[in-house]
């Protein structure tokens, strides 16, 4: 009976073997994030990435990020002429990279870039697209990086409206739309507004152009809701700039800032 | 190139596995493009479902190595998207499903073999089994409303259904030759 359960057993060796090798293997390959996967992605779609074609729908979407970013620089200068003493930081360069891939699977929104570290991208570097915020770098292989979206439910960063400066937090809600939660309870916002990232968010630097207002649900228990549509084409980007970003220095500047007068969340 | 029967018995299992491999990296790599006539609302089809349903349809199957592959190609995809959830319990149930649902069922292999309505609609139910255990999954992890996983399940879960079920025979009949003739000429 032993004998015969061994015998079965070492007849199966091969299997057992091929099969708790592919499972090692696999296991790996999750814990290196798949770098090689990504890597060997990015050199096998190579000849098929794009060239930059799409050019007017680029185009307008620029002209709305412009228009959304000067209306913010606006109203950033208004504010920044009443509390004097305040040095803005040098805008960075930024890298520009093609998108590649969008996510593995149906539950994440995310996009695949065609640079990585060795073009200098780093995990949490902020990703703009034609129109506005994208979302945020979260790993990187040396010749790609996987961003996650801004539309993804799980991201979740402080934004204020441009014109009132009322403060909330945004929460993706997939393709190309996103819930902003006020922080008062009788916000000053109505549908057409811009939306950008504030002060508040550690993620993201604040001031970038996020989106527009397109409905507003005063009456939403906690808060008031408001629905927002992504000024940046979500789902036919083709182009992405990578923007340098990391946790401790937005944490330094913020806890630096908490020194100057108080108003900004007012 | 020499015909299949007259490789040496070591070579074959050799190009066996090698096709195996070539397959489930073809179907990792695809998984993040977006190809016209491939996507329904920004979705595509679950490659590595059409996969594990159609190495689990195979003959003689065991729940083991069905649920080893579902494990395997579960953490491939987790390293492409996000490790938590994993991907590797919903493809595990699914593997392990099909291969029940085979032997309780007693479907004949080769009605299965010769026509490809079966194979779509097993690869429909599948599906919709696999995007409910990750529904399950993102809701047990609590980081996203039971209201958002519903709208989300809804359209994730159809999309996913139709085209996955629609492309399966793409992945299943070519696999399946292969590994059919491997086995007829083990035999003999």
């Amino acid at each position: 009976m032993l004998k015969n359960t061994l015998r079965r057993w070492w007849d199966l060796r091969l299997p057992i073997a091929l099969l708790g090798l592919a499972v090692t293997a696999a296991w790996g390959v999750r814990e290196t994030q798949g770098a090689p996967l990504f890597e060997v992605y990015n050199w096998v779609t190579r000849p098929f990435q794009t060239n930059g074609s799409g050019q007017e729908q680029l185009i307008s979407a620029r002209t709305q990020e412009l228009q959304a970013q000067l209306l913010e620089s606006e109203t950033q200068n208004q504010k920044l002429k009443e509390l004097l003493g305040y040095v803005s930081a040098k805008k960075p360069k930024g890298i520009v990279a093609p998108i590649i891939g969008r996510s593995a699977d149906h539950w994440w929104q995310q996009v695949t870039l065609g640079r990585g570290s060795n073009d200098g991208i780093k995990a949490d570097f902020t990703v703009m697209g034609p129109g506005g915020l994208v979302g945020r770098v979260i790993s990187v292989t040396p010749n790609t990086s996987l961003v996650l979206l801004a539309s993804d439910p799980t991201s979740q960063l402080g934004v204020g409206i441009t014109r009132s400066r009322n403060m909330g937090f945004m929460r993706g809600k997939g393709g190309n739309q996103a819930v902003m939660e006020f922080f008062d309870n009788v916000p000053n916002v109505k549908p057409g507004d811009v939306v950008s990232t504030s002060t508040f968010s550690q993620l993201f630097p604040a001031g970038l152009p996020v989106g527009k207002v397109i409905s507003v649900d005063m009456n939403k228990t906690p808060a008031p809701e408001a629905l927002i549509e992504f000024s940046a084409p979500m789902s036919s980007l083709e182009w992405a700039v990578v923007y340098p970003h990391s946790k401790e220095a937005e944490q330094k500047a913020s806890q630096g800032q908490s020194s100057a007068p108080e108003g900004e969340a007012k | 190139m020499k015909s299949l029967p007259r490789m040496s018995s070591r070579s074959r299992q050799f190009l066996n596995f090698a096709v195996t491999f070539v397959s489930v990296l073809l179907c990792v790599l695809i998984l993040p493009t977006r190809m016209p006539g491939m996507e329904l609302l920004g979705i595509s089809p679950n490659w590595l479902l059409i996969w594990v349903v159609a190495w689990s349809i195979k003959r003689k199957r065991t729940v083991w190595g069905a649920a080893s592959m579902g494990v395997v190609l579960g953490f491939l995809q987790d390293a492409m998207t996000a490790p938590h959830p994993t991907h590797a319990v919903s493809l595990v149930i699914v593997g392990v499903l099909t291969v029940v649902l085979l032997k309780s069922w007693s479907i004949p292999a080769d009605i299965v073999e010769r026509d490809p309505i079966p194979i779509a609609l097993i690869v429909f139910g599948m599906a919709v089994v696999a995007e409910t255990v990750m529904g399950l999954q993102f809701l047990a992890m609590g980081d996203r409303a039971l209201l958002e996983i519903w709208s989300d399940h809804q359209r994730v879960a159809l999309c996913s259904a139709i085209l996955s079920s629609l492309w399966a025979p793409v992945i299943y009949f070519p696999l399946n030759r292969l590994w059919e003739m491997t086995r007829k000429l083990e035999k003999s």
